[in-house]
């Protein structure tokens, strides 16, 4: 089969040797995006609801043991594996944007995308968001609340890419280099995420991807992800 | 024949039907009637639908990151790190992002409550015009005898309630938290005064070192200033293509910190300073120098033994420290929270001189923070004047100390000492269920203020607080209500309310030479709110410093434990802070970086060591010392000494609203009322016992994604 | 024996299948209804008298410029003008009684989206497009009415007629779900 050439747009670097595994990520992700909490008893029977997570890995027995930290979100597949098995079309792909978009709306919960996302990326909700009285005021009114049953994950905040070329265009003008960052990448506090636009050759984004460090996720798939990982240098494999 | 639909079918299908009417009608028109409440005077700058931004300073804690708060009609809706600020350049933490769920938080003290101490049913709603006179009746008490406990922060609350103290002379504020005793800041300030001859909290250059010692210092999760520590940890890793910075961990249980470093080395509790100083010895003979006295008392290699380390690597890493152009040593909160802490403090800064990098690139600084908190000691003090009675009115702001104080200090007791106990809480937490009167402070995104202590940053920095939203329930600002109740009492202070307050603490910022000034102070109060405090340009600190000749006591061998039926205990916080995140869901629900874990409290045990005891995950088992026990799950962690057990600290609340309420339980209990030489708690060298309880209760691990309950 | 009845001849599924009928049908004429008729406002606010003076819409509606939504008018800018001209009317005796109490006016918007749709005013406003192609000839209508068949083909038709060029970004799901 002839390699499909796959449109580049946005793209994340994970570096991994600036990452401390601090999940500040994972809140502020949760803030932005009306993420539900689900308690202790949902995270217990495996229903928590992480659009990103941290994956913990130990590596090496006492003495010489130290975890391996590797933040994990939708890797934005440029041939996505949820996608085809959809029945509704829920997942679908978003030409203009490049990266993978779930419909609320069109989702009936078949879950068939979760089964094939090799990333454990895509998070169900179990049951409808229990944010009581005034909590709910802090829900961005930017992002849709999902209810039950319904298939959602990371979206590269594509909130604040749509809020942002709206805004450059309106104001007539291409979109700057960092001026869209997803809620993740502004909230780390060690600078570890950088957010961009891979189809510019001189953005920061495609800049740190050539490192020598990066590799991606499950490569060897075929699922030609948008999120470039950078090697630990000491740990983490490098 | 109508047996065939049974009435459960029957609901079936009108269910349907009644969903399909729902959809065709629900989604669009209906939405309609939801109530809107429009302003009737809209403000100029606000426009539906659009975003307005507000800078202010975050209050979860004491470190003081500049955040940038997105508003939307009037709701706060994310927060994120301001840019521009010099602490924390735009990044933020777990507890300032989830800062929103205080705010909003449906448990909070909505009005001016009185409450029957130890009566039944026995809340009271009441009014501030009831309340005003109340307070100035107690500030008219003998002055010997009305004390102040606080948090740490904010601070102008702090330097307002120091001036009415001193206008009403009574004794000054006190200064309590239990991050500030698990960050050892008061020991560190010493050891500083001692080592350097300042007493000020010393500023470490991590972004520029090459070789950094961490000893027990979780700077990447709650040390000090985790964001701009972690910001600096980043950049020490990443920021220059020559070098990779080195960073090695000397702690008993590896923290966050510990799991991100090159090398972690578990040595004994106990042993921090004598490492210290063999390293001080072992460098200096690397580098050529003579090695100070204290270093020269100790013998590297049996040091090496009595901690745990084979001597070779002890020199190993010595050699590194010595040959590095930018090396560092941090003494962290683990390390000097013991008896010896303040010694132990002193030998890591030792280090320090010992390569001198004082005042360097990647070096150590001096900041011109004040004293941060005060003492146990202090706090100790105070307790014995309330058991005595001495105490006729305490005032209680930002600190929970019923929660936070080990128990064995019984600080809840002798409140039920005091005649008058005034608690500003924003949450009904254990003190304030422990008090007469609740006088709601506004929650730390509705109020004015400043912090100005910032124990991380590079430079003078006032950092400013602003309402983001308008107040949501009958609350009032604390320092409004001391104001007025000092006029009411006829020790007026020179300030209308708590804006003029702090409109004044600033007037001599105007020309301090900061990024911006003004003519007059209206004009320089609008940039003030609006860049979100007031800084100078150019990174400065307190460069010159030179090492001054305190002498080091000498350290006592780590304590000997009866194998597998003993062992160290180490308590440390979490992303709970100081006790008072864990009613913040998103919090809870946040894994734990190195357990994974959630919602819940558990003992972390060496597997090796478990397998000998036969304790499996998830087993409950008993925790005592000889303060106390607790019950907690077990996790099997890897990464700790075969002869010490942690737990975290945050959990266990009594109080404090529905999240945090009967979650895990409070290793306060365990703790010691112990201080070591400058007054901080010495809460890490206490020797614990571990039973099974026959019991057994699933942990949520979130390192499991299949889920911990089994098949369901 | 008595024989069996087919399953569609018995009176339960009968009865079931008439009630599920008449569910979907009231649920269809009570959403068409719903939808296709003008809410009724606080104040019947005739837009054709303003329109028709020469008033421009985006006096009243100044977010539509801005952002994402239009906005309506508060006391202040009723007021504004009603203090002084044309007192005499009995919807502004009620606008009156607002402004005396300080009230907001409760209005009911009429265009509206159901929550997955993020439709946003200023790009539409941007691209040129006058209030009247989306909202209707306002200079007839005395309180807005909801427009007929607003629904995502609709939207999609226009997209792809007014600008081709631009059918990527316009048709993207992204656009207006997230």
């Amino acid at each position: 089969m002839a390699e499909v050439s796959i449109a580049e747009k946005w793209g994340l670097v994970v570096d991994q040797d600036r990452c401390t595994g601090c999940n500040a990520c994972v809140v502020a992700c949760s803030m932005e995006n009306n993420v539900p909490f689900t308690g202790e008893d949902n995270v217990a029977f495996g229903r928590g609801t992480y659009w990103i997570y941290n994956k913990r890995m130990w590596e090496g027995e006492y003495p010489r043991v130290a975890p391996a930290f590797q933040p994990v979100m939708c890797q934005q597949c440029g041939s996505a594996p949820c996608e085809p098995v959809c029945p509704t079309f829920a997942a679908v792909h978003s030409e203009e944007e490049q990266i993978n978009l779930q419909v609320y709306i069109r989702c009936i919960g078949t879950r068939y995308c979760a089964n094939n996302c090799p990333y454990h990326a895509r998070q169900f909700n179990f049951q409808d968001p229990d944010i009581p009285e005034p909590m709910n005021s802090y829900l961005n009114p930017d992002v849709t609340v999902r209810s039950k049953g319904v298939m959602e994950k990371c979206t590269f905040c594509v909130q604040r890419i749509v809020g942002g070329r709206q805004t450059a265009s309106a104001e007539d003008r291409p979109l700057r280099d960092g001026e869209v960052t997803p809620a993740c990448v502004a909230a780390c506090p060690s600078g570890a995420l950088v957010f961009g636009d891979l189809s510019d050759p001189n953005s920061r984004v495609s800049q740190m991807a050539q490192n020598e460090r990066q590799y991606k996720l499950m490569d060897e798939l075929g699922t030609k992800p948008k999120v470039t990982y950078l090697k630990g240098g000491g740990r983490n494999g490098g | 024949m109508s047996d065939k639909i049974t009435r459960r079918d029957f609901l079936k299908i009108a269910g349907a039907g009644a969903a399909v009417s729902a959809v065709l009608t629900g989604c669009g028109p209906m939405s309609r009637y939801i109530v809107r409440r429009p302003y009737t005077e809209m403000p100029e700058y606000n426009q539906t639908g659009l975003n307005t931004y507000y800078a202010s300073t975050c209050r979860e804690c004491a470190a003081g990151c500049g955040i940038i708060v997105r508003t939307k009609e009037g709701r706060a809706i994310t927060i994120e790190g301001n840019p521009q600020h010099p602490l924390n350049r735009g990044r933020l933490c777990a507890r300032g992002i989830t800062a929103q769920q205080g705010l909003y938080n449906p448990d909070r003290v909505i009005g001016p409550i009185f409450q029957a101490r130890g009566a039944a049913g026995r809340q009271a709603k009441t009014t501030w015009d009831e309340t005003i006179p109340l307070v100035s009746d107690a500030l008219k008490s003998p002055a010997d005898q009305v004390a102040f406990l606080m948090g740490t922060a904010p601070d102008h609350l702090y330097d307002l309630v120091n001036e009415l103290t001193t206008a009403i002379g009574a004794p000054a504020p006190l200064r309590y938290s239990a991050l500030a005793s698990f960050e050892g800041r008061t020991t560190l300030q010493e050891a500083a005064n001692r080592t350097f001859g300042k007493p000020a909290l010393p500023y470490f250059d991590l972004a520029n070192a090459e070789v950094v010692f961490s000893f027990g210092a979780n700077f990447l999760e709650t040390w000090l200033s985790p964001v701009s520590y972690s910001a600096a940890y980043g950049d020490m890793r990443q920021a220059r293509p020559t070098r990779r910075g080195y960073l090695v961990a000397f702690e008993p249980r590896q923290s966050l910190t510990g799991g991100n470093a090159d090398e972690w080395i578990p040595i004994k509790p106990g042993s921090e300073g004598l490492v210290a100083l063999a390293l001080a010895r072992l460098v200096a003979e690397a580098r050529g120098e003579a090695p100070s006295a204290a270093a020269r008392s100790v013998d590297p290699t049996a040091v090496a033994e009595a901690a745990g380390i084979e001597p070779a690597k002890l020199a190993e890493l010595a050699r590194l420290f010595a040959s590095s152009e930018h090396s560092l040593a941090i003494p962290g909160g683990g390390a000097i929270g013991q008896h010896q802490g303040l010694a132990i403090a002193q030998a890591i800064l030792q280090l320090n001189v010992v390569v001198n990098n004082l005042g360097m690139i990647g070096g150590v600084f001096l900041t011109t923070s004040e004293q941060p908190a005060t003492t146990l000691t202090e706090v100790s003090n105070l307790v014995q004047k309330m058991n005595n009675s001495q105490v006729k009115v305490l005032f209680i702001h930002g600190t929970n100390p019923v929660f936070e104080l080990p128990k064995v200090l019984g600080f809840a007791e002798a409140l039920a000492k005091v005649p008058l106990v005034i608690s500003f809480a924003t949450f009904p937490d254990e003190t304030a269920m422990f008090s007469d009167y609740i006088l709601p402070d506004h929650s730390p995104l509705e109020s004015f203020g400043y912090q100005r202590l910032l124990a991380a940053a590079d430079r003078p920095v006032y950092s400013s607080i602003q309402p983001v939203v308008a107040p949501l329930y009958d609350t009032r600002a604390t320092a409004d209500v001391l104001l007025a109740a000092a006029a009411a009492a006829g020790k007026p202070l020179p300030y209308t309310d708590e804006v003029d307050f702090v409109q004044q603490k600033i007037v001599p910022l105007i020309s301090a030479g900061g990024f911006y000034s003004a003519p007059e102070i209206q004009t320089f109060w609008s940039r003030w709110l609006q860049y979100g405090g007031w800084w100078v340009t150019e990174q400065g600190l307190d460069a010159d410093i030179s090492a001054a000749s305190g002498s080091i006591a000498a350290f006592n061998d780590p304590a000997a434990l009866e194998e597998d039926k003993q062992f160290y205990l180490v308590v440390y916080p979490t992303q709970l802070g100081d006790g008072a995140g864990a009613n913040r869901p998103w919090l809870q629900e946040m894994p734990d970086p190195m357990t994974t874990l959630t919602w819940n409290t558990w003992v972390e045990i060496n597997p090796e060591t478990a397998d000998k005891l036969g304790i499996h995950d998830d087993d409950v088992v008993r925790v005592t010392t000889p303060f106390g026990a607790v019950e907690a799950s077990v996790y099997r962690y890897p990464a700790i000494r075969p002869d010490t057990i942690a737990i975290p600290f945050g959990q266990g609340h009594t109080a404090l609203g529905r999240w945090a309420e009967g979650r895990g339980a409070n290793p306060a209990a365990l703790l010691p009322a112990a201080v070591n030489e400058a007054g901080d708690l010495a809460f890490s060298d206490v020797t614990a016992s571990i039973a099974l309880t026959g019991k057994r209760r699933p942990l949520a691990r979130v390192e499991n994604r299949g889920g911990v309950y089994g098949e369901h | 024996m008595k024989q069996k009845k087919p399953w569609w001849k018995q009176p339960g599924i009968q009865i079931a299948a008439v009630l599920v009928v008449l569910i979907v049908i009231g649920g269809i004429v009570g959403g068409i209804f719903l939808t296709q008729t003008p809410p009724e406002q606080p104040i019947a606010f005739p837009h054709d008298r303003h329109v028709g003076m020469g008033a421009s819409c985006l006096y009243c509606h100044p977010g539509a410029t801005l952002g994402p939504s239009a906005g309506l008018p508060g006391i202040e800018k009723c007021w504004g003008c009603h203090q002084q001209v044309q007192k005499q009317s009995p919807e502004l005796t009620i606008l009156a009684g607002f402004v005396e109490r300080n009230e907001a006016i409760p209005w009911v918007p009429v265009a509206i989206q159901p929550e997955f749709v993020h439709f946003k005013h200023s790009p539409h406003l941007n691209a040129g497009l006058e209030c009247s192609t989306c909202h209707g000839d306002l200079t007839k209508m005395t309180v807005a009415e909801p427009q007929k068949g607003q629904n995502m083909g609709w939207c999609l038709q226009c997209h792809k007629n007014t600008a081709p060029e631009q059918w990527t970004k316009l048709s993207d799901c992204a656009t207006c779900h997230y």
